[in-house]
Order: structure tokens, then C-alpha cells, then sequence
């Protein structure tokens, strides 16, 4: 089973609509117990880095996280807030401790130029590091729907999976490490592209043994 | 940088996707659903929807539509559209509270369109930004520009004045919190003059958010000069997207041709695909319930609590409850009236621009080589197709394939004025004749599924030209006049509308394409080929192009008759219909002016004889009195033919008429005390 873990700050509808049509029938849950069960977990998420923390501490979703994807080896993807949760601190009003499970820090995008706005909302075109599982079978550059006013920088640069060219700088669009991955944009919103992705992130899970009871037939 | 954007924008109005012009005339399009649906083929960048409604109650209209869902809010039915929606959506209209935002953001909104309440509230900006992100946040500017030049900002659909100008406004959202602004234009809503660009310029050079140009677009080559010129983030536009078959890649075509960095052409999405997916357990259980009913003699499956009155137009005796989805305007007249009235008001001289409009698309689709037929005339033999291949190959001089789908059901007369046309008019002639197994299984499932045994009629007629076309590498085919636009006014003459997939499968398929047929009765995929559409890949390829001669030379069936059968032979009926007084129409299925258009009746409560009447009306040759007077002789009657059509399928007449009940409208049909059928009447 692929557990949508939800914290009840975004409509997650459009993540469960677009996992349904790469064949792929997820259950929305805020239950714990649901989410220890998985057999691999999308973190979605629009909104504030500290609100969301504090939900997962207090439902003890964050410890189920914790021990699954860091230590159970069940692929998760984190999408948007989702990949920020992943690090270690955000510096979003304060600086306020993420999950740890892919070393870095979300900072605020920063721009010098009138053609970077922040919030930076929009389709980029990414670049996908060549080994990367989530971009491992899509066309070379995909463009992808951003909507976001911080960043992930990673502490190890070999966990940047993908990048965009932000105010002539590269932003980190999408993260890997093992299990854990994480993408910037909103694969539920980029048509073609965006279900592509998803489907590598289905396939991997798939081919490391992990969800062979969650795939329908597609 | 980010890609600029091409935005299509939909005009949602108590449940129906509608045409606008001016912010004043409304006419309706179609299914909201399909019309998204058929956008998500195209990997569109982004979906504005507008809900320009009056109440919370969206109607979706005709029960033996494809397209079915519960519940009838406009959460509910954004609900329906967030689930064939995979690109970003902003959804605006009737927004009072930050609760109908946080209603319609939960439903599967991205982004809410704020207008009306912003100027009445602008606290309530920052309220919303502070609650949901500027992100969230998009405030609708409408602007007209006014006689002398000055720009002024309205409200409540372009209503009421506020006597701000919009650059002012615009800076003013930005600072209570708004992430984008979507810069719309009165004055040039529907007209296809081309983007206000001094506005759009103004606009976004006053703010540094995004600015989402829309309001004027006519043809590909206007969204462009928005950006280039007018400096928009993003361009966007209403109607023509409506209009013409691959509308968004053959705009995203010309906008990237210009240079701009825009995402690419995206066609057969991997993951959209075009056919509809049917969930068969749902559509079975949905059979089931119908033959239920029919077999216990119940009646429609949806009942109404009070059957609303069926108004009627003051001109003609079409009702708010016809098969193609009628308008009324202030004055109680249908938009078929409308239309058709615009019509008659165009002079010689506009005449004659139209013919030379007619003329450079003949020139484009000439064959130089002669390697192929310069177009494709699709033909069922009747007097328009004689019109339309007089018009084509004499006046224009074109050498073109006549197409003819062959439904097994011809009258003899009509059989003999198909066959005779390429000998009057010296063409060829393809035609396309399915298996009369499968056409027996087709007319029986249609009859079951959705009321119409004709349903293989319909759709073997819109498919077979354009396939044929597409397969010859021919990239124009030329129809007739266009159904919905002639009668009930869904179009305007100055849209100069093409035929186009989503058209075929909601108006001529009503939502059912070619494969939901497949597995029932034993049909196979390969039993379908006749009715499989061009893939959008091959017509994007051959660059085809499907236009309606009557946009182009005046159209007016009588007057088509007069002439085909003295110059060209053509026969009438040999004897009269039992459903309407014309015997020049519908000669190429006995039952289209029959059985099927009993079914009609049964479900929408009038017939083919208030068709013609309709028609008759608009053309001077009836009064509306006269034309009620035939009506009411004509539109209830159970027609001869059904005797033949029961032995072609193998039914009785009671389960025909215990099905038929079940399709009737319950907008239109009640039962009284004693169980009899009630309706309201045009002579009532």
C-alpha cells in the first residue's frame, strides 16, 4: 500500500487523481499507524515549514517517518513543502529543525533581477543529474510547475538529483538519497512530465521489492 | 527564466462551458468536464475557470449525456473537473468569504480569481494572502476602455463602474498581497480585434507580479504580440479555444514560431489520452438499472421535485429544454434566433468578404501535383450536400472527394440522390459502408444506452470524412452549416467555427466515443474502426482542417432545394413523413425523421416538425402561429417506421416504449394522478 500522508493544510486530491493514473491506488491518511504500515509514503504539502513539523511531531507522524524511511529503507517522496521537510533546518521564519533524512538547509530564494520573482511561480525546464532514479527514463530536460519562495540546499551535492537555472545561479529542483527523495515542483500539475515522474518513483519502488501489492494494473 | 505561459480560459455559467461576447451575450458550449478533458490532451500550461453564474446550482442539462456526475454545487462540479485537470488551476467567480476560497482550493482549486470582492473589500486581500499564500491570490482586473481612450476598472461582470483606472488598481492588489493579475478587456471580449496591448503594456509595467493578459484574441497570431509587446507573463483567451480542432498546439505553434521560450507542442499525451475511459462495472450497473426500470414500468431514473416551467422563445417554438442547449436573452428570444437574425444582417458587400475568406482556404488546400483530392466533401446525398459540392467544385472550381458514411437505412429516394451526385457533378465518391451485424448491434445498444438507436449515424457521419481526409493526406474538408450554431445560436457567424473532435464527441456522441462500445454484444476494437477518429498526431501533421460552408456563402436550406432539384435532378421524399410537413430532409435514414425522432420527443418533449418550424420561422415562410399549428399535428406522433426498426433489431414495442420512458426528462415530463405524461406546451 502508498500511503498520501496527509496534514490536513492542502487538498491532496490532485496527488492521489495523479497517482490513480499511473496506476497506482494510494490511501490518503493521517493515521500513524496507516503510515507505519506503508510500503512507501508521499509527503505532499503546500504551506508553512514550522506548521507542518509541529503536525508531525504531535500526530507522531514524524517518528513513523523517521523510522520508516530512515531506517525501514521505505521509499518516500517528499513533494514541494515536502522535499523541504526532508532537511535538517529551514531558516522560514526562524530556524526550525526538518526531518534529517537528506542533509542540508532550506533557505530563502534569493533575486537580483527583475526577471526572478519570489514567490517563483512557473514551468522551469530542470536538469537532471544523469544517474538520478526519479528522472531515469524522461526526456532530457523536463519542464516542471514550480510554485515556491525557498530552496534545499544540499550539504552533499551528490544528493541534488535535478536543478533549475534561478537568477543565473542553480536551484535544487529535485533531491535523492537511497530511499528518500524529494522534488521542488508539482509533478501532480505538470501533465505529461509530472506523471512520468511519478510512475519512476512507482517503478523504483516496485523493482527494490518494496510495493508489489500496491501496483493495479495499468 | 520562467516559460511564459498560454492560458486557456473557460466561462463556466450554470453548468455549462459558454461562449462570450462583450461580457453581455452568453451562448453554451458544452460539458465542462469534456471541455478540460480534451485540454489535458494537449499538456496546457495552466486552466483558468470562470463560474459567471447566477446561483450555486449547475445544471449540466440532457439526461442521456455520457458525462455524469452527483451533485450539482459549484464545488461539486469543480470536484469533477480537478479530477481530469493535471495542470495548474485557478478558479474564480462568486467569492465572497475566505471560506468559499478555502471550499473551492479543497475542491482542487490552485489558485482562486478574486474580481469583484477585492474592489468592495481590499482588506480582504491581504486576508486572503496572509491565509493561503499570494500564491493563492489573483486578482481579475476587467477594464474598458472608454470612447475617448480612458481605461476604467468595472465590476460584477463588467456591470458597475468604480471610476479607478487599472494601472492604479493593479499597483494597489499588488501591495495588499495579490501573486498575479488577470487583466481582462470589455470592450474587446468576443470581438477578435487583438489584445489592448497599451493596457496590457501599462499594466505591467506599473507591478512587478505577473500579469495574465486576456480579452480580443481572434486568431494564433494574437497571443504573441501580449507578451512580446505588451510585456504579460502570460496570454490567454476564452472563445477561441472553443472554436477550432487543436486550438491550444496550434496557438502554442504560433507563439513559438515567434521565438518565445514556451513549453513545447505537447500531442497524444502518454498519460490523456483522448478517447474517454469508461469504468465498465459503473456503465453496466447503469444498464441495469435502466432495463430494471424499463421491465417494473417506472420511469426516468432522475426525479425532479417540481418540474421547472419550460419557457419558450418569443420567435420561435424552440424551449429552454431542447436537445442542443438554448439561451434565452433579456428579451425572452433564443440565441438560434439571434444567430440567425445576424445573419440576415449581413450585407452583400461582408457577403462577398466571406466568399474571398472561402477562397484563400481553397487556395491552401489546392493540390498542385495532383497527387491528391484537393478536400473532402463529407455527403449523405441530401439536397446541402448537392449545395455544398455545387458551391465547391463549380464555383470554386476545387476537385474534390465526395464522403459518405452508409448507415443501412436509406429511403429509396435518398439512395438514388447519393449515387446520382457523382455523376451530376462529375467526382469521386468513397463510400464507407459498416457491416450490417454490427450497424443491427450499434442501433440496438444505442437505443439501450442513451436513447438514440441513430448513435452510429451521428458519429459514422462526423468521423468518416475527416478519417478519409486525414488518410489521403487531404487537409481540408468542408461540412455544411453547423447543427448547434443553426439552431440554436451556440456559435456566432463571427467566430467562423470549425468541426472539431470535442464537438463530435459531446454534441454528436453525447460523451459516448467508439470504445465504450467495445465488449458489448461481442464488438471488438477492430469492429469500431469506422468510427475511430483521426489521432491528433496525423491531423496535426496533415495540418487538417474541417470549416463549415455556411460561415462563408449565405445558407438557406429551402432556397438549396429549389435549386438542386431544378438543376441538378434531385428527388423529394416519395411520400410524406409522419413527423414533419418537409419531404426534403433526412432522406438518407428512414428513421432519422421517424423513430429517432420520436425518441426526441420522448425525451425533450418536441420533435423534428418544431425543427423545420424553427427553421421556417427565421427564413420568413411561416408565422408562429402556423408554425404551432404544425407542431402540434406533428411533434407527438408515433411514427410508421418503428414496425421495421423493431424487426431490424429484434424487439417488441413494449420494451421499446418501457426503455423510451426511462430517457424521458424529468425538466420536461411529469405524470399525473393517473399516471399520464405531462408537459408544457408552445400553444399552452
Amino acid at each position: 500500500m502508498l500511503a498520501i500522508v496527509d496534514m490536513r493544510i492542502s487538498n491532496l486530491r490532485s496527488v492521489y487523481n495523479a497517482l490513480r493514473r499511473v496506476g497506482v491506488e494510494a490511501v490518503l491518511t493521517s493515521d500513524p499507524k496507516v503510515v507505519g504500515k506503508a510500503d512507501a509514503i508521499i509527503l505532499p504539502g503546500v504551506g508553512a515549514f514550522a506548521n507542518a513539523i509541529d503536525y508531525l511531531r504531535l500526530t507522531g507522524l514524524r517518528d513513523v517517518l523517521l523510522q520508516r524511511a530512515g531506517r525501514d529503507g521505505v521509499p518516500l517522496l517528499g513533494i514541494c513543502l515536502g522535499m523541504q521537510l526532508l532537511a535538517d533546518i529551514s531558516e522560514e521564519y526562524g530556524e526550525t529543525a526538518g526531518l534529517g533524512l537528506i542533509p542540508g538547509r532550506v533557505v530563502r530564494l534569493e533575486s537580483t533581477s527583475a526577471d526572478y520573482r519570489v514567490p517563483n511561480i512557473g514551468w522551469y525546464e530542470t536538469r537532471p543529474r544523469p544517474k538520478s532514479v526519479l528522472f531515469k527514463g524522461l526526456k532530457a530536460q523536463p519542464a516542471f510547475y514550480f510554485v515556491h519562495s525557498y530552496q534545499f540546499v544540499c550539504a552533499d551535492p551528490a544528493h541534488v538529483a535535478a536543478t533549475i537555472q534561478f537568477d543565473s545561479r542553480p536551484a535544487s529542483a529535485a533531491v535523492e538519497r537511497d530511499n528518500v527523495f524529494g522534488v521542488q515542483f508539482h509533478p501532480e500539475r505538470s501533465q505529461d512530465h509530472g506523471l512520468d515522474l511519478l510512475e519512476s518513483f512507482a517503478r523504483h519502488v516496485v523493482e527494490t521489492g518494496q510495493l508489489n501489492r500496491v501496483r493495479r494494473a495499468v | 527564466m520562467t516559460k511564459p505561459r498560454l492560458i486557456p480560459c473557460l466561462l463556466l455559467k450554470n453548468g455549462l462551458i459558454v461562449r462570450s461576447e462583450r461580457f453581455r451575450v452568453h451562448q453554451n458550449i458544452g460539458n465542462p468536464v469534456s471541455t478540460v478533458s480534451r485540454l489535458c490532451n494537449w499538456n496546457v500550461d495552466e486552466l483558468v475557470v470562470l463560474d459567471i453564474g447566477t446561483g450555486d446550482t449547475h445544471d449540466r442539462r440532457r439526461e442521456d449525456h455520457g458525462v455524469r456526475y452527483k451533485g450539482d454545487s459549484t464545488t461539486d462540479v469543480l470536484g469533477y473537473i480537478a479530477e481530469v485537470c493535471f495542470m495548474p488551476l485557478a478558479f474564480g467567480g462568486r467569492i465572497r468569504s475566505l471560506d468559499d476560497m478555502r471550499a473551492r482550493l479543497a475542491a482542487g482549486a490552485d489558485k482562486c480569481v478574486i474580481n469583484t470582492l477585492a474592489v468592495h473589500e481590499p482588506g480582504f486581500v491581504s486576508r486572503a494572502a496572509r491565509e493561503f499564500g499570494s500564491q493563492c491570490v489573483v486578482i481579475s482586473i476587467d477594464t474598458l476602455r472608454h470612447e475617448d481612450g480612458r481605461l476604467e476598472v468595472f465590476t460584477e461582470r463588467g456591470r458597475v463602474p468604480t471610476g479607478m483606472a487599472p494601472t492604479d488598481w493593479a499597483k494597489r492588489v499588488e501591495d495588499l498581497g495579490a501573486g498575479e493579475i488577470f487583466l481582462n478587456s470589455i470592450d474587446r471580449d468576443g470581438t477578435g480585434r487583438g489584445y489592448d496591448l497599451d493596457l496590457i503594456r501599462g499594466v505591467a509595467d506599473a507591478v512587478a507580479i505577473p500579469v495574465i493578459a486576456c480579452g480580443g484574441v481572434q486568431t494564433y497570431e494574437d497571443f504573441a504580440p501580449g507578451i512580446l509587446e505588451g510585456g504579460a507573463s502570460a496570454v490567454s483567451a476564452a472563445n477561441i479555444f472553443n472554436f477550432f480542432e487543436l486550438s491550444y498546439p496550434r496557438a502554442k505553434k504560433a507563439c513559438l514560431d515567434t521565438g518565445l521560450d514556451m513549453r513545447e507542442v505537447g500531442l497524444n499525451s502518454r498519460w490523456f489520452p483522448r478517447e474517454p475511459f469508461y469504468d465498465r462495472e459503473r456503465e453496466d450497473a447503469l444498464i441495469a438499472e435502466r432495463l430494471e426500470r424499463a421491465g417494473k414500468g417506472l420511469g426516468p431514473t432522475r426525479v425532479m421535485e417540481r418540474r421547472p416551467l419550460t419557457r419558450f422563445c418569443a420567435r420561435c417554438v424552440y424551449s429552454s429544454a431542447s436537445a442542443s442547449y438554448m439561451e434565452f436573452d433579456e428579451d425572452g428570444v433564443c440565441m438560434g434566433c439571434r444567430t440567425a437574425e445576424n445573419k440576415v444582417e449581413i450585407t452583400p458587400r461582408v457577403w462577398k468578404e466571406r466568399l474571398a475568406r472561402l477562397q484563400e482556404i481553397a487556395e491552401w488546400a489546392r493540390c498542385r501535383d495532383g497527387s491528391r483530392h484537393d478536400c473532402v466533401i463529407g455527403v449523405s446525398g441530401g439536397k446541402d450536400s448537392y449545395f455544398q459540392a455545387h458551391v465547391i467544385k463549380n464555383d470554386l472550381g476545387l476537385n474534390p472527394l465526395l464522403v459518405t458514411y452508409y448507415g443501412n437505412n436509406y429511403t429509396e429516394a435518398g439512395h438514388r440522390n447519393l449515387y446520382r451526385m457523382k455523376e451530376v457533378f462529375g467526382c469521386d465518391h468513397v463510400v464507407v459502408y459498416p457491416s450490417v451485424e454490427t450497424l443491427e448491434k450499434l442501433n440496438r445498444l444505442g437505443f439501450i444506452v442513451m436513447g438514440d438507436m441513430n448513435w452510429h449515424a451521428h458519429l459514422g457521419i462526423a468521423t468518416t470524412p475527416m478519417k478519409v481526409a486525414c488518410e489521403r493526406g487531404i487537409p481540408l474538408v468542408i461540412w455544411g452549416e453547423h447543427g448547434e450554431m443553426d439552431l440554436s445560436g451556440q456559435f456566432s457567424m463571427s467566430d467562423f467555427i470549425e468541426f472539431t473532435y470535442r464537438n463530435r464527441l459531446e454534441h454528436e456522441g453525447r460523451s459516448f466515443e467508439w470504445n465504450y462500445f467495445v465488449g458489448r454484444e461481442g464488438l471488438k476494437a477492430s469492429d469500431m474502426a469506422i468510427w475511430q477518429y483521426p489521432s491528433d498526431d496525423d491531423m496535426f501533421r496533415v495540418g487538417l482542417r474541417g470549416i463549415y460552408l455556411a460561415n462563408y456563402v449565405y445558407w438557406e436550406a429551402n432556397d438549396h432545394l429549389k435549386m438542386v432539384v431544378e438543376k441538378y435532378g434531385f428527388e423529394q421524399s416519395d411520400e410524406p413523413f409522419d413527423r414533419t410537413y418537409r419531404r426534403g430532409s433526412n432522406l438518407d435514414d428512414m428513421h432519422e425523421n421517424g423513430v429517432h425522432d420520436y425518441l426526441k420527443f420522448i425525451k425533450f418533449g418536441y420533435g423534428r416538425c418544431s425543427d423545420h418550424a424553427t427553421k421556417d420561422i427565421r427564413a420568413g415562410l411561416l408565422s408562429r402561429g402556423q408554425a404551432v399549428d404544425l407542431v402540434r399535428k406533428h411533434d407527438h406522433v408515433k411514427p410508421r417506421d418503428l414496425g421495421r426498426w423493431l424487426d431490424y433489431v429484434g424487439m417488441t414495442e413494449k420494451e421499446f416504449d418501457a426503455i423510451a420512458n426511462t430517457f424521458r426528462d424529468p425538466r420536461v415530463w411529469s405524470r399525473d394522478d393517473s399516471g399520464a405524461w405531462q408537459k408544457d406546451n408552445v400553444w399552452d
